[in-house]
């Protein structure tokens, strides 16, 4: 076995910076397209970030509310882009950003599982082999032919999960996704991802509020702090360091 | 051009997507509706009967034009407006928040979504033109050559709309103000840019000037050169010239506005 391809870098980051334009209203962002002159605000949402994630990994990142985990999943699936620095990606990424992830709201369940499996570059009889798998996994029943917009945000959460999931990713990406599902659900996601994970030496990068589901999940932990990556280690050191374990009074 | 590179190649490296989109979104936009599919047709059918009443009985005391009656002479240039241009002119303006999940949640070539929005828009448009050739050979006015050049006149609207749907969409992404500046600006141009009316009567040849180089008058024309006029696209190279440039500024602008925003309308949406 080869073990340097094993290994190898899929995900990297080096000096990423990200910094969002806020401006006072809508009209004033429409002409700032036009005129350098209009003011705007910078949030700076990443600070100068690096690292390097290998294949098969399985990473958390920590940190409170703001400090700019969603920012860096988005740029890892290349649906917001740096200000500054180097990405690079090597491998096809499934997705799950924040709730609802990326359905048509019209379209059915079922309809949305062909769309999506197209647009990750698949063939209708490949889907076809998939489709079971995704509906059985999700859940829905005999809401899976009623249009998505229908669905409650557990359930999108759950069909969000069983696509992405099931659809032969080499990257999964998750944010906050799981919040929202049942134990049992999450059980079952669990086993799932740690089954393509030993079988497929698929790399999952992951976020959440709940530190449980970090240590259920990934065995490296990244912890960020206003943007800044402050720590970078295994999973149970870096939720010490996020989270230490309070003082007994 | 780089911009130019980059949009081509997206979209040789989604082409089949691209289609199953637009499949996607011509089954939505009438599945929703209780007539389904027969909305595509229930629709322009009522309005061109409304228009054909409004202009028989009373506006216009059923003058014919080109020994055509009314209704006939309209209804090439008002199909091609109300199943494309009306909607391209708008829903492509909005295609891009409408598809909004394709940019923020998955990676997918932006540059795509006006061009598969065309498709499902003039798929519609082909099937009804099927509808106006049967209209025109029932009442007695059968297909000679200069139909032929029917295509060329669609490509011209597909070309241009295209690009007018990337620039736009690519605007209203920024901006909400700009998408509803659009919607109202529509209703106004449908007044304005001779399709209910003959701009070839206007008696200011200034007036007749300017409203050349609008490409919503040079295609309804153009589809009436076809049915009614009987005139070849070249006999009239001024126009077409018109058009032309009309258009290559409107693939600049298009250009233009995805260099400078693509990368910003993921975080704005
Ligand atoms: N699209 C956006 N436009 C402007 N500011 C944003 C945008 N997305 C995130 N931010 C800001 O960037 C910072 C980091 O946000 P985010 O990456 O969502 O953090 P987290 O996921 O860790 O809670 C926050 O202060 C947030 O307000
Ligand atoms: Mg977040």
């Amino acid at each position: 076995m080869n073990e340097n391809n094993e290994n190898k870098v899929v995900i990297e980051f080096k000096n990423v910076t990200k910094r969002y334009k806020l401006y006072k209203s809508d009209k004033q962002r429409l002409f700032a397209v036009f005129s350098k002159s209009v003011k705007y605000k910078e949030k700076l949402a990443v600070n100068d970030v690096s690292f390097q994630i290998r294949r098969g990994e399985s990473v958390a990142f920590l940190g409170k509310n703001g400090a700019g985990k969603s920012t860096i999943l988005k740029m890892m699936t290349e649906v917001a882009f740096p200000t500054s620095g180097e990405i690079m990606i090597d491998g096809r990424v499934s997705a799950l950003l924040e709730l609802s992830s990326g359905f048509d709201m019209e379209m059915t369940g079922r309809d949305n599982i062909y769309l999506k499996g197209q647009l990750y570059g698949l063939k209708n009889s490949e889907i076809a082999e998939l489709e079971d798998t995704i509906v059985d996994f999700a859940e829905l029943d005999e809401y899976i032919d009623q249009p998505v917009r229908t669905y409650s945000s557990g359930m999108r959460a759950r069909l969000g999960f069983a696509v992405s999931i099931n659809i032969r990713p080499e990257i999964l990406i998750v944010d906050e996704a799981l919040s929202v599902g049942d134990k049992e659900f999450r059980k079952k996601c669990r086993q799932k991802v740690n089954e393509i994970i030993e079988k497929d030496n698929v790399t999952l990068v992951f976020v959440t509020h709940s530190i449980g589901m970090a240590k259920e999940f990934c065995k490296r932990g990244i912890v960020m702090k206003k943007g800044k990556l402050v720590y970078d280690s295994d999973i149970d050191d870096a939720i010490k360091y996020y989270d230490p374990p309070k003082p007994k009074k | 051009m780089e911009t130019i590179r980059t949009i081509v190649s997206e979209h040789v490296e989604w082409r089949s997507q691209i289609f199953k989109l637009a499949k996607a979104d011509i089954i939505k936009t009438y599945s929703g509706a209780a007539l389904g599919w027969a909305w595509a047709l229930v629709k322009p059918t009522i309005m061109i009967f409304v228009f054909w009443f409004a202009f028989t009985y009373g506006l216009r005391h059923g003058g014919d034009i080109d020994g055509y009656p009314f209704v006939l002479w309209m209804i090439p240039g008002f199909i091609a407006w109300s199943s494309y241009m009306s909607d391209m002119l708008t829903q492509g303006a909005g295609c891009i928040r409408k598809y909004k999940f394709l940019v923020t949640k998955m990676k997918f070539p932006v540059s795509t979504i006006p061009s598969f929005i065309s498709i499902s828009k003039f798929s519609i448009h082909l099937c009804l033109m099927v509808l106006v050739v049967m209209i025109f050979i029932v009442t007695g006015h059968y297909p000679d050559v200069y139909w032929l050049q029917l295509p060329f006149y669609m490509l011209c609207m597909i070309a241009f709309f295209t690009a007018w749907g990337l620039f736009s969409s690519l605007l209203s992404a920024m901006s909400v103000d700009f998408l509803n500046l659009i919607k109202s600006v529509t209703q106004a141009l449908f007044w304005l840019s001779g399709i209910m009316w003959d701009v070839n009567k206007i008696n200011s040849p200034t007036v007749q000037f300017i409203m050349h180089f609008n490409p919503i008058t040079y295609i309804a024309t153009g589809y009436r050169n076809c049915f009614i006029y009987k005139v070849w696209f070249w006999e009239q190279g001024e126009r077409f010239a018109m058009f032309l440039i009309v258009y290559i500024v409107m693939v600049i602008l298009a250009l233009w506005a995805y260099k400078k925003l693509i990368k910003e309308i993921p975080d704005v949406l």
